[in-house]
């Protein structure tokens, strides 16, 4: 029987797969309504890493994803985490995510492009929570999120919202809900041309509000609650290749009972248009 | 007799030669219009970003006979430049444009 400690250090892993989708041109953490050119494949490598208090999360992941349509792409995010908990530390494959996005509007006019899409993922449960740390949550977990976006030549924002519903494992343990916001603002220095290097910066506010955990159907105290972040980042790109980075900066906690707030979180990927 | 039949040897070849020569000029004129293609100016909308672009050549590339393309994203143009032969109907290219993610609103043709 897992001890109480181990939903906390899980509610952190879940929130590394949630975070997963890579595709260019979003924000770093949150979600934007792009997807991929018909038939075109995207292969991306991201780095994440958090820190909460005495626990720490590294993971590795491989993305890809497929253009099924020039508005409706699914993909495949593979991480590969290292944990520590400050008393045991654990690696290996966590929970594979299986995703689709479709863009269901899309407004064009000259140098700006307006859009939405729906977004439909699935957290698997391959991930050993036997380890100690655990290197999943041993539940298959779904996630449903609808998301804006405004492109222009000197301009972005964006804005989105996810909804998480975990599974519950084989102990009876199952998290809480949760509402993932983000609201995004880019600017481009520099106006683009199109065989040259370009930079977007980026300005993200995330929040995330979870509902308290749940042992066997009775809720526990040290879980749960809202989270507030302001993440600057960076998109730089050159032809169909990518950078992606930012660092998360927690500015309002307020957590149910006793539980580490978060240090920091950072992601840096590695995009590639094939 | 031998000084005639030198100089019907002469007048042969210089006649063998300007024919060659001529033939050459008509072979290369010849090639030279066929070797020029054609080029589309596409006046697309939704372009803001050059790494979402590139997806734009990467479909165009995909299709035999395109040589280059070029995408002007200010003013919202996109230019594929074909070889030999190679036409598009505009048909083709507003699904293409509409396959990468974007809006075609127009498009011009002329001959390379």
């Amino acid at each position: 029987m897992k001890s109480v400690g181990w939903p906390i250090l899980t509610a952190s892993a879940l929130l590394l797969t949630v975070s997963g989708n890579v595709l260019a041109h979003d924000p770093v953490f949150g979600i934007g309504p792009h997807v991929l050119f018909k038939d075109g494949m995207e292969a991306a490598i991201e780095v994440h890493q958090e820190k909460a208090g005495d626990e720490k999360e590294s993971e590795l992941g491989l993305e890809l994803v497929y253009g099924i349509t020039g508005d409706w792409a699914a993909g495949i995010d593979v991480p590969y985490v290292f944990k520590d908990d400050g008393t045991d530390t654990s690696s290996g494959l966590s929970d594979l995510q299986v995703f689709t996005k479709y863009r269901f509007w899309r407004e064009d006019s000259l140098g700006r492009q307006k859009s939405a899409a729906v977004l439909l993922a699935i957290n698997g449960e391959n991930g050993d929570e036997k380890d100690s740390p655990p290197l999943g949550n041993g539940a298959t977990d779904a996630i449903v999120g609808l998301t804006f976006g405004y492109e222009g030549i000197e301009k972005y924002r964006w804005a989105s919202a996810r909804y998480v519903l975990p599974g519950k494992n084989d102990a009876g343990f199952q998290k809480g809900n949760k509402w993932l916001v983000d609201f995004v603002v880019g600017w481009r220095p520099t106006p683009p041309e199109y065989t040259k290097p370009d930079t977007v910066w980026l300005l993200e506010l995330n929040g995330e509000i979870a509902d308290n955990a749940e042992l066997n159907g009775t809720a526990l105290a040290n879980s749960g609650g809202t989270e507030w972040f302001i993440a600057p980042g960076i998109f730089w790109t050159t032809r169909n290749f990518a950078i992606k980075s930012g660092i998360q900066i927690p500015v309002s906690s307020d957590l149910n009972g006793t539980q580490d707030k978060p240090d920091y979180r950072a992601k840096l990927s590695f995009e590639w248009h094939l | 007799m031998k000084l005639t039949i030198l100089k019907k040897t002469a007048v042969t070849g210089t006649r063998l030669l300007l024919a060659g020569t001529l033939a050459s000029i008509a072979l290369m004129w010849s090639s030279a219009s066929f070797a020029g293609g054609t080029q589309y100016d596409l006046r697309v909308d939704g372009l803001a970003c050059p790494f979402c672009a590139c997806g734009i050549e990467k479909k165009f590339t995909k299709t035999e006979g395109v040589e280059s393309v070029d995408v002007d994203l200010k003013k919202g143009l996109v230019i594929v430049k074909t070889g030999d032969g190679k036409t598009f109907k505009e048909d083709e290219l507003k699904t293409i444009i509409h396959d990468s993610g974007f809006t075609m609103k127009s498009m011009t043709e002329k001959a390379r």
